[in-house]
């Protein structure tokens, strides 16, 4: 198999897998699972403690 | 028993020492930049050459304020968004002093001249098996903590921050395979073009994992909070976080075009970098687009300008790094000041801004206070680091174009119608407005300390901040 041959090989085999990847960020099964991923960041109060260790 | 609060000392300890490296490291590249217009600025004394402070400029920069800011973030971020203390403490504290001293043997070793000479790599072999100690802990620390998450999902800054530990390791690993020969000299294993191609293979993913995919961990989380919204399309991130950390993998034969190297290697490297174009831009989209409905925030709040204008410099270099990756194009840029520019496009414009930004929003938070002591100092901050950044690339570019067509100018007989020396002359304008540039972005960074030494005085050091009790899934 020459190097030209190879060359063809991976990038279909490349293509196939970011298709993949697009596929399954954007499938209508995993909308849900990735809006609740995306509100991690507050899914909890941050404010300043008040506590502090010491003065 | 478990804990009920997060681990906020060692995210502190960083957080500071991201702001006092970030001065040191700067302080040193504004040392370069004024050497380079009057080169007996340090008498002639050997610890303080050019050659010598450069690596020292880089190292101080990159690993040590990028890095120091780097430590603190992902360890804020893996507990707030799994919401679990952080897993093998202990561990945590020894990446934090064992960091420092990383950082102390650089600053000591690189001045006296010990150099494994490999850019970005520099450190002797002995430092080199420090940071690997310290690296393993650090992963062990952050996935420890994401594998007793109370969360269901892992937040995908974390997925960057994950990316960029194991990365990170590896490369750092690969590269400095060296026989050591004395206490402070080794031989890199590999020699001639591979050794290159190694060398570049890390060097380019040192900026693709360090400074580009770590520092996204930190646009995901701190854009959302500042703008009040979460991130625009979490797909799409997911989409940007593969794509980027697959295609930066092969970009690093960019780095060797018209070298010994292969020219298939080299035009693989073209390739890839141009395919860069494309994650790279939709992460910063998706950054920006964050905003959409809030815009009006960005007129009167300083943090989020410096995390938007660090996005917007990010989106800059990395059209501008697939452009100079054209192997046409780069017959001119490469080894000139257009380089230079490039990589502080990138450092000072995306890396610093992020960071700073982040900083501000961190360091209120862990002394208790709702936010800085001045924000007006934070607004002139913002002005000054953007104004110099303009100055330092647009002089660069315009001195690296200068440069690239000088050096390749012939004669109608074949002989090069400028000296090196000429050349060199041509550029003393061009360092002038650099230096200028640099000055700025460094007296924004002494504004800093300022506001976060009185930040720090009046406010209350927490060192353990509580958990929130029912898990939000």
């Amino acid at each position: 198999m020459d190097s030209g041959t190879i060359s063809g090989i991976v990038t279909v085999v490349f293509i196939l897998v970011f298709i993949g990847i697009v596929w399954w960020a954007y499938s209508k099964g995993n909308k849900q699972r990735f809006e609740d991923a995306g509100k991690l960041p507050f899914g909890e109060d941050d404010a300043p403690t008040k506590q502090g260790d010491k003065q | 028993m478990e804990a009920t609060t997060y681990n906020y000392k060692v995210v502190r300890q960083f957080a500071i020492m991201t702001v006092v490296w970030g001065i040191v490291g700067m302080l040193v590249g504004v040392t370069l930049a004024t050497q380079l217009i009057w080169p007996e600025l340090t008498y002639g004394i050997e610890w303080l050459s050019y050659g010598r402070l450069r690596p020292l400029h880089t190292n101080a920069v990159i690993f040590a304020f990028g890095g120091s800011g780097l430590f603190a973030v992902s360890y804020y971020i893996v507990q707030r968004t799994c919401q679990v203390r952080l897993w093998a403490e202990k561990l945590a504290a020894f990446t934090f002093w064992g960091w420092m001293a990383v950082i102390v043997l650089a600053a000591v070793t690189l001045p006296l001249g010990y150099t494994s000479t490999k850019e970005y790599a520099e450190l002797e072999w002995p430092i080199d098996i420090l940071i690997t100690l310290v690296w393993v802990a650090y992963a062990l620390v952050f996935f420890g903590t994401i594998a007793k998450r109370k969360t269901k999902h892992i937040y995908v800054s974390n997925w960057f921050f994950g990316a960029y530990i194991l990365t990170i390791a590896i490369l750092h690993i690969v590269n400095n395979l060296e026989l050591p020969v004395t206490l402070t000299k080794s031989y890199s294993l590999y020699a001639g073009v591979q050794d290159a191609m190694v060398q570049w293979w890390y060097g380019h993913n040192a900026v693709g994992f360090f400074l580009t995919t770590a520092f996204l961990g930190m646009m995901y989380y701190f854009i959302p909070k500042q703008a009040g919204r979460p991130i625009y399309s979490y797909r799409l991130s997911v989409v940007h976080f593969w794509s980027l950390n697959f295609i930066y993998m092969w970009a690093g034969p960019h780095h060797l075009q018209y070298t010994a190297l292969p020219d298939w290697a080299q035009s693989l490297g073209m390739v890839f970098s141009l395919m860069l174009l494309a994650p790279s831009w939709g992460g910063m989209m998706n950054g920006i687009m964050t905003l959409s409905g809030a815009w009006h925030k960005l007129r009167t709040d300083p943090i989020l300008k410096f995390l938007v204008t660090a996005l917007s410099f990010y989106g800059m270099s990395t059209f501008e790094g697939p452009m100079m990756a054209i192997k046409t194009v780069n017959a001119l840029s490469h080894y000139t000041e257009w380089t230079v520019g490039h990589v502080h496009s990138g450092a000072l414009g995306w890396v610093a801004m992020i960071t700073i930004g982040s900083m501000y929003y961190l360091i209120p938070r862990l002394y208790g206070r709702e936010s800085m002591y001045s924000t007006k100092m934070i607004e002139w901050h913002f002005w000054l680091s953007t104004i110099g950044v303009v100055l330092y690339i647009a002089s660069m570019w315009i001195a690296g174009v200068a440069q690239g067509l000088m050096w390749r100018a012939a004669n109608a007989d074949g002989t090069l119608t400028y000296s090196f020396a000429q050349v060199l002359n041509t550029m003393y304008p061009f360092y002038g407005i650099r230096l200028l540039g640099g000055v700025l972005f460094f007296s924004g960074m002494l504004m800093m300390a300022w506001n976060v030494w009185k930040t720090v005085r009046i406010g209350r050091v927490v060192n353990d901040a509580a958990i929130p009790q029912a898990v939000h899934a």
